[in-house]
């Protein structure tokens, strides 16, 4: 490998090689990967996961290094030569890959953090570790990739690496097969889409460099017909609608270390893919680009959560809430360019800090959601909502930091995802404008599809939280239930930590966002609030919440003094009339809780749903069982892909005619090409 | 040599590689079918050698030697033994012998409008000659696909080669003597190999009918 040397006075000098900060701490993480690699491979299995982990952990870290110098401005450029000539491959991450790396990084490790407690079995195999490693290797590199080759192939590791870790169980969960080969498809087709975007793009920059793409207009036709592409393969990836159906399947079946990864950090890499087409290759795109994101976005959004406001498997439901965010995260940077393309730049802004709030406060309440569902799993054995409760008592951290990312999620105040919605909506009341009718018609559906989804969101988490850990158990698993590892818990608490803090300290968190992108318009007001100048919006949470907390304080010291006055009475009764509950069964379970949103969205959903009802053999008015049975599947995958996958399965079936196996006909097939190649010619 | 006997030469053999090619499709014959590839053998070497007389150069000659060697007398033999081997040599084809003439004859006129561009209207006898060598390989072709019996299949082969040697010869005003020599080898490898997989159908179905072998396997 060898280093380009640049004027840098804080360059570390190895003999004749002159390394800045961010080439170091690049060639750092490639060394570190190898050593993960290499310890993966010769670990002896009773040591592995400690070692592995470790090692992870440290590659992670530096990761975090390099993401942070080339977010804070460093420029660094690591290349080596290829097979073929005038090809290099480049690492030279900007400040917004930089951003991403520190994302990716971060979440790599807490889950190995996390993965050091938690696997065992077919997930502490040689195997999944070295996958594990070179999944969350790819995954840091994709942002630091400084042209389309190693994007590209930094990009495949990603995705091979992740289809091995959905495939762990697979020999104790069949469903495992099925759901990595969807994944496989889909990770390929966003991987050909992209390519031909990428493709189209360089057949006019005639480079492959990041650097010479810049010079392709946004609005001439390569232009459309690149964005087109680009977008349908960053949105595959990112799993929006109805480009999602791998997202459900995938993500419950990989381990849950995994799971965090990929839900947190690599559909991320949709939305970096994205970002550097509408900011770094063609900035300034039409207002069409807005409107085809925007609606992307918004679509997702409400399909995501309304999934998973009524599916009963946690890590399902999580998956489904991952498309949610995603989808709100497109529709910010849909918002963004459409604001821009009218010269709102103020709002534009503004939206675009929201989709980088949303992407980062994500990343931390979702890995610690994954990861909390992974220690549930790993406690109970039960992934069905229907089946848990009572796990608060009995698994007290895991419970709190499963409760404040779940608040996150919700998007309540003091958390991340407040501060994210609410700059949100703080761009799209300032950007109405009646001068373009688009964006008069466009924004205030956003903000109805952005409450919608607020709402749903809310009802969600409420279910999952609530009917998970509070309550009685609902069967064995969970009333067995222990607290997990010291690694484990403390991996959920930190991304909790993150979510917290982000959202007690907006400010300077969105000052180093807005940095990324060239934002200079955010300013931190107060203890650590968001201020936009620009809009004249401020947001400072520490002050509220202190207010709140000062507001509260006499409440709480009466009550408590009530309390000692009255001491509590305990209630027995004798006779319940009905009230007392004395099975588990007869409680509120996440189907029952989600009944009155399924008759609202009963065309949407196409719940299936049977009634048997058994007579008794002696009189056919005396009903002997009721079976009442309820099956939820996704509405696109039964509407859409199943159709197209018969019709495919159709046209194999008649092309199977071409293929006789008679050499005869396969030498006619060659001649009559020839003829008709030659008569082509001649004409 | 005169430039009049030049082309008068170079009709000839032209001429006469089309015509056996003509003759093999007509022809149910297997034995007939061989001596005619061995007719059309020496008429691609006696073209080589006009050449080699015309640029006066030694090389050529030697081709041409190497060229009468294999496809006048060695592959000839190789596939006469094959076909001696069993008294059956009549060749059911999958399309009519005046049909397949038929064809012949529109390939034939293919390969002159292909070439039309080529030749444009210059005199050169060796550009006239080129759509012969293309008809050629056509024709090959056509033997290959109507064809049932595996060593119909290798004539079938062997002309459509002669026709690329023939136009390799008159384009390029013959082709080094490595690279024919290269070329020659590879041809009659293929042929020893066809030959092996041929003997190894007549003892395993009886019959070397290639419609038998339709069965796919995963």
């Amino acid at each position: 490998m060898s280093t380009r040397t640049r004027p840098d006075h804080r360059s570390i000098a190895f003999g004749d090689w002159t390394m800045n900060p961010v080439e170091a701490a690049l060639t750092a993480e490639l060394l570190l990967a190898a050593l993960a690699c290499a310890v993966a491979a010769v670990a002896p299995a009773s040591m592995r996961r400690y070692l592995a982990g470790i090692a992870t952990i440290a590659m992670a870290a530096s990761g975090i290094v390099a993401g942070g110098l080339a977010l804070s401005g460093h420029s660094g450029r690591l290349s080596a030569p290829t097979a073929l000539p005038t090809v290099n491959l480049t690492l030279a991450p900007d400040r917004l890959g930089g951003l991403f790396i520190v994302i990716a990084s971060a979440v790599t490790l807490l889950a190995a953090l996390y993965a050091i407690g938690y696997v065992h079995g077919a997930a502490d195999s040689r195997s999944a570790w070295l996958a594990f490693i070179l999944f969350t290797f790819g995954l840091q590199m994709v942002p630091a990739a400084g042209d389309i080759i190693t994007f590209l192939l930094a990009w495949e590791l990603m995705a091979l690496g992740s289809g091995v870790l959905v495939l762990t169980d697979h020999r104790t969960r069949p469903q495992a097969r099925s759901a990595a080969l969807w994944y496989a498809v889909m990770t390929q087709l966003s991987f050909l889409l992209i390519l031909a975007g990428f493709a189209a793009l360089a057949s006019v920059a005639g480079a492959t460099t990041f650097d010479a793409l810049v010079t392709v207009s946004p609005t001439s036709t390569t232009g459309a017909l690149a964005f087109t592409l680009l977008i349908l393969g960053f949105a595959t990836k990112a799993g929006l609608v109805p480009l999602h159906i791998w997202l459900p399947r995938a993500h419950p079946e990989a381990p849950s270390h995994a799971s965090a990864v990929m839900s947190a950090a690599m559909v991320k890499m949709g939305v970096y893919g994205t970002l550097l087409v509408v900011l770094r290759f063609m900035p300034g795109g039409p207002a069409w680009w807005g409107i085809v994101l925007l609606s992307l976005g918004g679509i997702s959004a409400v399909y995501g959560i309304l999934q998973a406001s009524v599916t009963s498997d946690v890590k399902r439901l999580l998956a489904y809430s991952t498309t949610e965010n995603i989808g709100l995260i497109f529709l910010a940077i849909g918002a963004s360019v459409l604001l821009a393309s009218y010269q709102l730049t103020a709002a534009s802004q503004a939206a675009l800090l929201a989709a980088l709030l949303l992407a980062i406060s994500h990343a931390a309440f979702k890995c610690s959601l994954f990861l909390g569902a992974g220690a549930i799993v790993a406690a109970t054995g039960e992934r069905n909502l229907d089946r848990l409760g009572g796990l608060g008592v009995r698994m007290p951290w895991t419970a709190a930091a499963f409760g404040v990312a779940a608040l996150g999620a919700a998007a309540l105040p003091v958390t991340s995802g407040f501060v994210a919605e609410w700059t949100l909506f703080q761009s799209f009341i300032h950007g109405a404008t009646r001068d373009a009718i688009s964006v008069a018609v466009a924004l205030p559906v956003a903000v109805a599809v952005v409450a919608l989804t607020a709402g749903l969101a809310l009802v969600t988490f409420v279910k999952l939280y609530g009917i998970g850990f509070l309550a009685r158990p609902r069967s064995q698993g969970a009333d067995d239930a222990h607290e997990v590892s010291h690694p484990m818990r403390w991996a959920a608490l930190i991304g909790s930590g993150a979510v917290i803090a982000l959202g007690v300290f907006p400010g300077p968190v969105a000052q180093v966002l807005a940095s990324a992108v060239g934002i200079g318009d955010v300013a931190t007001i107060g203890l650590g609030g968001l201020s936009l100048p620009s809009l004249g919006v401020l947001l400072d949470p520490m002050a509220l919440a202190i207010t709140a907390l000062v507001c509260a304080l006499p409440v709480v010291v009466v009550s408590a003094l009530s309390a000692r006055r009255h001491p509590r009475r305990a209630t027995e009764l004798p006779w319940g009339c009905g009230g007392a509950r004395v099975s588990p069964r007869m409680q509120y379970t996440a189907t029952s809780y989600a009944e009155p949103l399924m008759r609202v969205f009963d065309d949407t959903l196409r719940p299936e749903q049977d009634v048997v009802v058994t007579h008794a053999t002696e009189s056919r008015y005396l009903v002997a069982q009721v079976r009442y049975r309820q099956k939820l599947s996704d509405v696109i995958e039964v509407r859409g892909y199943r159709p197209l996958l018969e019709f495919v399965d159709r046209l194999g079936v008649v092309s199977r005619r071409l293929q006789n196996g008679s050499v005869h006909r396969y030498l006619t097939f060659s001649f009559v090409a020839l003829i008709v190649v030659l008569i082509v010619v001649s004409l | 040599m005169s430039d009049n006997l030049y082309a008068q030469l170079i009709s000839l053999t032209a001429g006469t590689l089309l015509l056996t090619a003509a003759l093999i499709v007509w022809r149910r014959s297997l034995r007939a079918s061989v001596r005619l590839l061995a007719i059309q053998g020496i008429a691609l070497a006696g073209l080589v050698a006009v050449l080699g007389w015309h640029e006066r150069t030694i090389e050529l000659v030697l081709v041409s030697l190497l060229v009468l060697g294999l496809k006048a007398v060695l592959l000839p033999l190789v596939l006469s033994r094959n076909v001696l081997n069993h008294d059956d040599d009549r060749e059911v084809p999958r399309l009519n012998p005046t049909a397949s003439l038929i064809f012949a004859a529109l390939l034939t006129m293919l390969a002159y409008i292909v070439c039309r561009p080529w030749m444009g209207d210059t005199d050169d006898p060796t550009s006239r000659a080129v759509p012969i060598g293309i008809a050629l390989v056509l024709i090959g072709f056509l033997l290959l696909i109507t064809r049932r019996r595996a060593a119909s299949q290798l004539i079938g082969f062997l002309v459509l080669d002669n026709g690329i040697a023939t136009v390799a010869f008159l384009t390029a005003t013959g082709v080094p003597l490595i690279v024919e020599l290269g070329a020659s080898l590879d041809v009659l490898l293929v042929v020893l190999i066809l030959q092996v997989l041929t003997g190894r159908m007549q003892v395993k179905f009886g019959g070397t009918d290639l419609d038998d072998l339709t069965e796919l396997k995963d």
